[in-house]
């Protein structure tokens, strides 16, 4: 029954949109309880289609749009767990906006923004075919640009949003020109298709994956990565992604930590049989993923801001996800079950943590961690629900974190063991060691010791409160429960599609392993809680003030050159904005620029004027008067007949 | 008598039914609006009984004849209608004459619908001069000194295209013996007298008048300027459809022997028309003035039909039938696209000219008063924005669809020079719709918020969601076209 109704859940938040945009200014708050019905009820259809599909069956309904194309709804495994989370975390994080943009003259305009997204984020996930999914993935960046710049009066919000919009569409480009590849290579293979299948649907990409040359499979693969690297900012497209947090902080952890930015992952994994029938584009994947996690993870420990802490931190988690589904190439469609767990479980907890930053920033009103100190004496709940958050995503044992970040670093260390390249394992392991550090450095500098400056001391309202509660229950305690059948069911994602993994392997001439690498080592089993503890524990010596043994001053001075790289953050302003941005891109523009002026202009000027003052003198022939125009329909009829002949005589 | 037998006439029989209908009670009922909602649920009716009527039969000894070509235009002429009728209502409200209004109106469309089931030339001839004499008057409704010029220069200019039309006809008949388009195009395959180019040419100047093609548009800008606005829209997309629609009959079934002749003939007027449209209408700041050219543009569009059958027909190309049926479809659709779009349009600058005489300004159809339109009357400047996209053929619209679906078939066609002479057209045309979308939308307002007459909005909608939804979803209109296509090309 909920099955016929899959359309209400990107049709709601779509209402609830246009609903806000007319009508929300005339009422409290904005209208923005549309928005949040409206998301809930694409909770309750997404669960009630679970309920009904759950664990053997998918959903799948299309419809012709024009020529060789369709529109189309498909829930599957994959699409269903994203679903379910995305209606979740985006009710609750709507709901917390009912709080936290109180007051703000754009409530309506915020809400109906967060609406389209809503629907737009839904839309992208439950797309049925490559062409949809792109649509709906330009929406999402539209409305991502939109949120960012939503202070558009602020200078640094306008240009962070002109900024993210400009990176991901460097990613996007490479997405659209990865679609114009696969559709040639598909459609030179010259298929006879039954009716209702098209050519860009999924299943008919999976089932024709075997067909495509190897060579056009890496660069589609590729192609499809460079656009999930600009959306889920890995390196190097990652520099938007810090500067988005000038919008406000719900945006930041809807778009820009829970949802949006999962959605290259979820590419990734969408395509997963293509990738894996071309290795050595997983290799990048792999290897990209690694390293953005560890080298987001060095520039979180130095910012000051504590929503930038979290931005590097999300760039970095989803350089895991990344790094999971690139060792797909041993362990084989199991990877995007690995993948998908951390997302999901890295959604409630990178949403709790940011939403507890905002709480933190509304009531000291500022972003700078060392005007705070001592908040947690005013701030219990924030201060212990930021905790549960700080402990999952430190990977503390028996968190979501522990158990999603845990099977990730086993996947990477079977790829290790299967391929000897442990580069991977050595990046993830680093990096986690340094989450557990940065995530209590925050903690510890913004909820202990002394209040830096004079702030207001008052906790958030109840309706701001609640959803960090839910919000931490299920990052402490989703993992523990959920984590086997999760696998489990992810991993029969494909069968749906009779997805030959083996022909698949054979294309990219590569094996699966089959479990016998599975054997780690005991070190290797417990290195991840010794991280995670460990990480926490230095955090403490550091930076709690009743146990500080340790003082940074000690290990650094003002001028040492790694301290200074990573307050400079690689200098990455530097060479991107500076000299990529200013120098070489501007320096080319300039050039362009002339030759536009001077040649291109010039030329295009002149025929225009000359087409301009032909039609002002043509224009002269309309003279009004009925004789003329008589006159010209009989020199019509004369000239018809004289071109005809000549015509004639020429051509015979 | 079988009446059964006459049903697919029926739409033009009730019409004129109500026609005659609304006169007679003009008489005697004091209630005036009367006569266009009966106007108007006449109309939907007839809507119904064409698409509804059966396909395949011919009428009255061969002279009409009822298929999915004739049907394509008569809904055509039908939407024109009901849109025009429900902006009258507003426009005509208190009119004394309006009964005579609707009836004109009425007698316009069942003459259009007449030459579109014509396979007579007598038949033809009689349901243009109906249209066209209909329109005539309709032109000088508001008694004003601007319509009754506008009229005047309509009737001599249509006076003299009716005599080349009519000199035309009379030579096919005395070189063939027959006024049966069949019989016709049977004869002339057979052999044909020297006299043909002269009988050929004067047909198309005859309908090119109507089509408004260079030469023969000059009354177009001047008359659609002139007139009532909304009489405008009746004569931008409806009765110049007509003479597409007795043209495409006569020249592409009854004068497909001289196939050579008239490639040449539409392959100069397309081009031509095209260019000098878009090229003048540049220069115009009144908008209606602007819309005009727009239209003589549009019509040189197409006309590109005829060149890509012409190329095609008598070829080698095994696709021949294909594309040909393909080219005439993508004149339908843009046939169909441009009636919406080009009435909303006209219905829009209607908007504006009544608010501006409410205002009692001059000139009610410059660009200037269009400066702020977006604060002014919301729901008319977007509705105008959309037509004005539509127009430039920017997707997703119908005026892009139309325009794909030809262009693909000229380029098909082998006509590569005119494909991108047309898309060159096209560019250039977005230079004069934007202007009047900057006006709207960057410009300050020139006066407070209007109140947008009921009427107006309603077809403004009605068109609006037409255009898109077309665009769209064009699938269905590709296919109907594409049947109507190959009804009149097997």
């Amino acid at each position: 029954m909920y099955s016929d109704y899959a359309y209400l859940i990107v049709g709601l938040p779509v209402l609830a949109f246009v609903l806000t945009i007319f009508l929300g200014w005339h009422l409290p708050k904005g209208g923005g309880f549309f928005t949040v019905l409206a998301t809930f009820g694409g909770f309750i259809l997404s669960y009630g289609i679970f309920k009904e599909i759950y664990p053997n069956e998918i959903l799948h309904q299309s419809m012709h749009w024009f020529a060789n194309f369709n529109v189309g709804i498909l829930i599957d495994p994959l699409a269903l767990v994203m679903l379910l989370m995305v209606t979740f975390v985006c009710t609750l994080i709507h709901t917390y906006a009912l709080g936290y943009m109180d007051g703000d003259h754009g409530m309506a305009r915020y809400f109906a923004e967060a609406g389209l997204f809503t629907a737009s984020m839904l839309g992208l996930i439950f797309s049925d075919n490559i062409l949809q999914l792109f649509i709906f993935w330009e929406l999402v960046g539209l409305c991502s640009y939109l949120l960012i710049g939503f202070w558009y009066r602020k200078p640094s919000a306008a240009a962070a949003a002109k900024k993210a919009f400009l990176v991901t569409r460097v990613g996007d480009v490479m997405f659209l020109a990865a679609i114009v590849l696969l559709y040639n290579n598909l459609a030179s293979l010259n298929l006879t298709l039954p009716p209702g299948e098209y050519l860009l649907q999924f299943k008919v990409i999976y089932q024709n994956v075997a067909a495509i040359p190897p060579d056009q499979l890496t660069y589609i693969a590729l192609l499809f990565f460079g656009g999930a690297v600009g959306k889920s900012g890995q390196f190097p497209l990652h520099v938007w992604l810090p500067d988005a947090m000038e919008g406000p902080t719900t945006v930041s952890a809807m778009i820009h930590a829970a949802t949006m930015v999962t959605a290259g992952v979820y590419l990734v994994a969408r395509l997963f049989p293509l990738f894996y029938a071309a290795p050595s584009a997983l290799l990048i994947v792999a290897y990209v993923g690694g390293f953005t996690a560890l080298f987001a993870a060095t520039m979180g420990l130095t910012a000051f801001d504590i929503k930038r802490v979290l931005a590097f931190s999300t760039v970095s988690q989803l350089g895991y996800m990344m790094l999971a589904l690139g060792a797909g190439a041993v362990v084989g469609a199991a990877s995007v079950g690995v993948s998908i767990f951390h997302l999901i479980g890295h959604s409630f907890l990178k949403a709790l943590l940011f939403l507890c930053a905002g709480s933190v920033i509304h009531a000291v009103n500022t972003n700078d961690m060392r005007e705070m100190g001592g908040v947690g004496k005013y701030m219990k709940y924030t201060a212990m629900t930021m905790a549960a958050g700080g402990l999952a995503l430190a990977g503390f044992p028996l968190t979501t974190g522990f158990f999603s970040k845990d099977e990730i670093l086993v996947v990477a260390w079977e790829y290790g063991s299967a391929t000897t390249d442990f580069i991977p394992y050595i990046l993830g392991i680093l990096g986690a060691l340094l989450t557990a550090f940065y995530t209590f450095r925050l903690w510890f500098v913004t909820f202990t010791g002394e209040p830096r400056s004079d702030y207001h001391k008052h906790e958030s309202p109840w309706i701001m409160l609640g959803p960090l509660m839910v919000l931490a229950f299920f990052a402490l305690f989703f993992g523990l429960g959920a984590q086997e059948p999760f696998y489990h069911y992810l991993e029969s994602n494909f069968e749906h599609y009779d997805v030959n993994f083996e022909a698949l392997a054979a294309v990219g001439q590569h094996h699966i392993e089959e479990g016998e690498a599975a054997h780690e080592p005991f070190i290797i089993k417990i290195l991840p809680i010794i991280v995670g503890v460990g990480g926490i524990l230095l955090a403490i010596l550091f930076y709690y003030p009743r146990f500080r043994k340790l003082d940074t001053r000690k290990f650094t001075t003002e001028n040492d050159p790694i301290r200074r790289i990573l307050l400079k953050g690689y200098y990455q302003h530097e060479i991107y904005t500076a000299w990529f941005a200013e120098t070489v891109v501007y320096g080319i523009a300039l050039l362009s620029n002339m030759v536009d002026i001077k040649i291109v202009d010039a030329t295009l000027n002149k025929i225009s004027e000359t087409t301009v003052a032909f039609g002002g003198s043509l224009r002269k022939a309309q003279t009004g008067i009925i004789q003329n125009y008589i006159l010209a329909i009989i020199f019509g009829v004369v000239v018809l007949v004289v071109l005809i002949k000549l015509w004639l005589e020429v051509s015979i | 008598m079988d009446l059964g037998y006459y049903a697919p006439l029926g739409a033009e029989a009730l019409l004129t039914g109500v026609a005659l209908l609304v006169v007679l009670l003009g008489l005697f009922v004091k209630n005036k609006n009367l006569g266009g909602y009966l106007s108007l649920i006449g109309l939907g009716i007839a809507m119904w009984m064409v698409a509804s009527a059966k396909l395949g039969t011919t009428f009255f000894f061969d002279t009409m004849y009822v298929d999915g070509f004739s049907q394509f235009f008569k809904a055509v002429f039908l939407a024109v209608s009901i849109l025009v009728v429900i902006a009258s209502l507003s426009r005509y409200k208190n009119h004394p004459g309006q009964d005579e209004y609707y009836a004109l109106l009425l007698f316009a469309t069942v003459g259009m619908m007449v030459v579109a089931s014509a396979i007579d030339l007598i038949t033809l001839f009689v349901g243009f001069e109906l249209a066209s004499l209909s329109t005539y008057a309709l032109a000088a409704f508001d008694k004003e000194k601007k319509n009754l010029e506008a009229a005047m220069k309509y009737f001599i200019f249509g006076a003299a295209s009716s005599a080349l039309l009519l000199f035309g006809f009379s030579l096919l008949y005395g070189m063939t013996g027959s006024t049966r388009i069949a019989d016709i195009a049977a004869i002339s395959m057979a052999d044909f007298g020297p006299a043909t180019l002269v009988a050929l040419i004067f047909v198309i100047a005859g309908f090119a008048f109507k089509m408004a093609l260079v030469p023969f548009h000059m009354w177009a800008p001047d008359t659609y300027e002139g007139s009532p606005t909304l009489v405008s829209a009746l004569l931008a997309a409806g009765s110049k459809k007509m003479g597409f629609a007795a043209a495409f009959r006569i020249i592409l079934v009854a004068l497909m022997a001289l196939r050579l002749e008239w490639y040449v003939a539409f392959a100069i007027l397309a081009a031509v028309t095209m260019t000098l449209g878009n090229v003048v209408a540049v220069w115009q700041t009144n908008v209606r003035r602007m819309l005009a050219y727009s239209s003589v543009a549009q019509a040189g569009y197409i006309a590109i039909a005829f060149v890509v059958i012409g190329a095609v027909s008598g070829s080698t190309n095994p696709d021949a039938t294909y594309i040909s049926q393909l080219g005439l479809a993508g004149g339908l659709l843009q046939i169909l696209g441009h009636a919406l779009m080009k009435t909303g349009a006209f219905i829009a600058a209607g908007v504006v000219g009544y608010m501006v005489l409410r205002e009692g300004k001059e000139n009610p159809d410059d660009i200037e008063n269009y400066a702020g339109l977006g604060q002014r009357a919301p729901i008319t400047a977007f509705c105008m924005l959309i037509f004005l996209f539509a127009l430039a053929g920017i997707p997703p619209t119908a005026g892009f669809v139309g325009k794909f679906v030809l262009f693909n078939a000229a380029y098909d066609a082998g006509l590569l020079w005119l494909v991108l002479l047309a898309i060159l057209n096209s560019a250039l045309s977005l230079y004069y719709y934007l202007r009047v979308i900057k006006y709207m939308y960057v410009y300050k307002p020139a006066g407070g918020r209007i109140s947008e007459p009921k009427g107006y909005v309603l077809a403004l909608l009605l068109a609006t969601i037409a255009v898109v939804g077309i665009g769209v979803h064009p699938e269905p209109f590709i296919g109907w076209a594409m049947q109507a296509a190959a009804a009149l090309l097997p």
